[in-house]
């Protein structure tokens, strides 16, 4: 206590009902005033609390990216790219090689290269057609649903769990920002393993054939937006939800185990072993997902492999319902987070 | 225990900020706040305290962690004291816009606490060192600094100037998950210095630092304060706490019990009398407690003295201890000075034993449980 606050302090004893003035005097500013802290006045201004969004994105990204592990996994993800990637460029590249005249295929008789290539990419589904990101999204599906089953305790749960959310929440930002830039962090994963690559396939296909396949197929363009936008909202707010909730990582890959797989099996057994209604497929999220994807695409809703399903709006409002709830479950959860150890 | 009991609504910051709250409602408050920067607020008048706690409660469902607490405080070092569970970590909670009031308002600079722009007032030091442990001392508080609404550019200025006040710029580059306590605490420090608040609230913020870094904290927790900042401390180290500043908030069952200067809190408990300890000296060598006697009939004579006891003294030192208890130490004093010059005794040695804050937190805390 300095010595100008001390002639000038007033206490006042209460029960529950204090006041004290600790207001310095001038001559004890003079006296102490060391050279303390090397700030000058801040005269610019300070970016708006949404600016704040990002930062926390990137570091929850970057204590994302100093996993072994995520890298992993991310290369496994990226072979599958890389399949889809250099299989149109092979074939693409084969189509250019071949000639008119027929080769002969063992003892099956002779054919004409470029046919046999285009069997090739129709069996491979490597023909810059909706099929062809509709398989990219279900590939890469699953591995994504594997990072971020691991990665849910990193981006939020270790938030909750050792306590680091007052340093956010101490800032001048609030509890809506520090959500938005979590759900930005996992966002971006999600949309580099899905969308990104997927726009990259697009465009590749459109390089390799013509020009016009982009004009042609602009709707292919928007429909992987699309997939990719309902991907990116669902799954962000169920992971952020069950991270919150769960917070370590080996209760959270259950819970995803859970919801994607055992769902999906209970769903299969449900509806084409026990022929229960095909609006018990709801139940399965992963495949909810699948059908507003193809409908994204442009793809039939109820082909003959894809058979017994329910309509996709039902999908939608199933999965918008589950949003809803991980959204009313997160400004419930992060508000009172400081209640519920 | 004193009847420590006052109408909560006494004070003069209550009724200054009472008009203030009138005139605009928390929540255009909020809206402005969020409208403009910090840089053009109309901040708060000279006279306006720093922070305000009108009536403050807060329930943890069924148990209350704070009742019906009004602080108010400006400039200078307050320390928070209380047993466990006494509602300290709650209360710096809802001062720093982490928890809302249940009942109450919480105002800095004018502003509810849980809006954006009081927090442009606040730097929060939480208990709490759980950090990413995979960053850099570095880039855990240039995290912060961006946080704090800096471009790039001022953040990483900034950060390097809290690195440096708290001694850890040289070692801000090693991994968090390499810290020992102390270094934790220095690098919390220096995320909540970063944006230079005006109040700062620190959690135990002595907790585990070793004792150069202790006295490196308190000069600078001084140096803050005689640059005007308002600092709100709470610490289980009394001794440490005592060095820092005499002015506390003793804080008993989510109550706050007492708030001034430990002397004068100390003065207010009437049911525990103040101990003090006199040593007279002997008059020659074959006088040995004759002063002693003599001193304490005279002591006993006074109004404020309650009691006496004669201690034997150690040979070698020439003098005997008297043991006073005394109430009104105010006027004992006065008195005894008065009796002192009077009778001309021979005092070596005066000491109050018992109005450290150690002790003035005992007497409180028993009072209450009782």
């Amino acid at each position: 206590m300095s010595e100008g606050q001390s002639q000038a302090a007033t206490p006042e004893l209460r029960n529950g009902g204090i006041g004290i003035s600790l207001t310095q005097t001038s001559e004890g500013r003079d006296a102490y005033f060391p050279g303390l802290l090397h700030y000058r006045s801040w005269r610019g201004a300070f970016r708006p609390p949404a600016a704040s969004v990002w930062p926390i994105a990137r570091t929850a990204l970057m204590s994302l990216f100093r996993k072994w592990i995520f890298w992993i996994i991310y290369v496994l993800g990226l072979l599958i790219f890389l399949l889809f990637f250099f299989g149109q460029y092979l074939l693409a590249w084969a189509q250019t090689q071949a000639g008119e005249a027929d080769v002969q295929l063992g003892g099956w008789g002779r054919t004409n290269p470029r046919h046999l290539i285009q069997l090739f990419r129709g069996l491979l589904k490597l023909d810059g057609g909706p099929q062809t990101y509709y398989n990219f999204f279900a590939y890469q599906g699953h591995i994504v649903m594997i990072v971020l089953a691991l990665a849910g305790s990193i981006l939020i749960g270790n938030d909750l769990r050792f306590g680091s959310l007052p340093f956010y929440l101490s800032k001048p930002l609030s509890r809506g920002h520090y959500l938005l830039g979590k759900g930005l962090a996992v966002a971006v994963f999600i949309n580099l393993m899905t969308t990104l690559p997927a726009l990259i396939l697009y465009a590749q296909w459109g390089l390799l054939e013509s020009w016009d396949y982009f004009y042609e197929y602009f709707d292919l363009f928007l429909g992987i937006l699309g997939y990719g936008a309902v991907l990116t909202v669902t799954l962000t707010l169920l992971l952020l939800a069950t991270a919150t909730w769960l917070q370590r990582t080996a209760p959270l890959v259950m819970m995803w185990t859970t919801l994607f797989f055992f769902c999906r099996l209970l769903a299969s057994a449900l509806v084409d072993g026990l022929r229960f209604s095909p609006r018990w497929r709801l139940i399965d999220l992963w495949n909810n997902h699948s059908l507003i994807g193809r409908t994204f695409l442009g793809m039939p809703a109820r082909p003959v492999e894809f058979s017994n399903q329910p309509p996709w709006y039902e999908a939608a409002l199933v999965l918008g319902g589950v949003s809803l709830l991980c959204l009313t479950y997160l400004v419930r959860r992060i508000r009172a987070v400081e209640i519920v150890k | 225990m004193p009847d420590l009991l006052g109408s909560p609504n006494s004070g003069r910051g209550d009724r200054e900020v009472g008009t203030r709250v009138e005139k605009r409602s928390s929540s255009a408050r909020r809206r402005v706040a969020d409208a403009f920067p910090p840089a053009v607020e109309a901040a708060g008048s000279p006279r306006t305290p720093l922070l305000l706690c009108q009536r403050v409660s807060k329930w943890y469902g069924p148990v209350i962690g704070v009742n019906h607490v009004t602080l108010e405080l400006r400039s200078g070092i307050t320390g928070l004291v209380g047993a466990n569970g006494a509602g300290k970590s709650t209360l710096m909670r809802l001062i720093t816009g982490h928890l809302r009031p249940d009942l109450g308002s919480i105002q800095v600079h004018g502003w509810d606490a849980g809006s954006t722009a009081a927090r442009r007032y606040v730097g929060y030091c939480p208990e709490n060192d759980a950090f990413y442990e995979e960053m850099s001392g570095r880039q855990f508080v240039e995290a912060m600094a961006r946080l704090c609404g800096y471009p790039r550019r001022e953040a990483r200025k900034r950060t390097e100037a809290a690195l440096e006040r708290v001694g850890m710029a040289g070692r801000a580059e090693r991994c968090l998950r390499g810290y020992s306590k102390g270094m934790r605490q220095r690098i919390k420090l220096a995320q909540a210095l970063l944006h230079d608040p005006e109040l700062l609230v620190l959690d135990e913020p002595l907790s585990g630092i070793d004792p150069v870094g202790r006295s490196e904290f308190i000069r600078l927790f001084r140096d803050l304060a005689a640059l005007g900042k308002c600092l709100l401390i709470s610490s289980h180290e009394l001794e440490e706490l005592e060095k820092l500043t005499d002015h506390i908030a003793i804080m008993a069952h989510g109550r706050i019990a007492a708030v001034g200067a430990v002397a004068q809190i100390r003065d207010r408990l009437d049911k525990h009398p103040l101990l003090i300890r006199i040593d007279v000296k002997r008059g020659s060598l074959h006088q040995e407690g004759v002063e002693q006697r003599r001193l304490a009939a005279a002591l006993l004579k006074l109004r404020d003295v309650v009691g006496v006891e004669l201690l034997d003294g150690q040979p070698e030192e020439f003098a005997d201890p008297v043991l006073v208890r005394a109430r009104n130490p105010q006027h004992f004093f006065q008195e005894l000075t008065r009796l002192v010059l009077e009778e001309w005794y021979e005092i070596v040695r005066l000491e109050t034993l018992d109005d450290s804050t150690q002790a003035v937190l005992g007497y409180l805390l028993r009072s209450r449980s009782a």
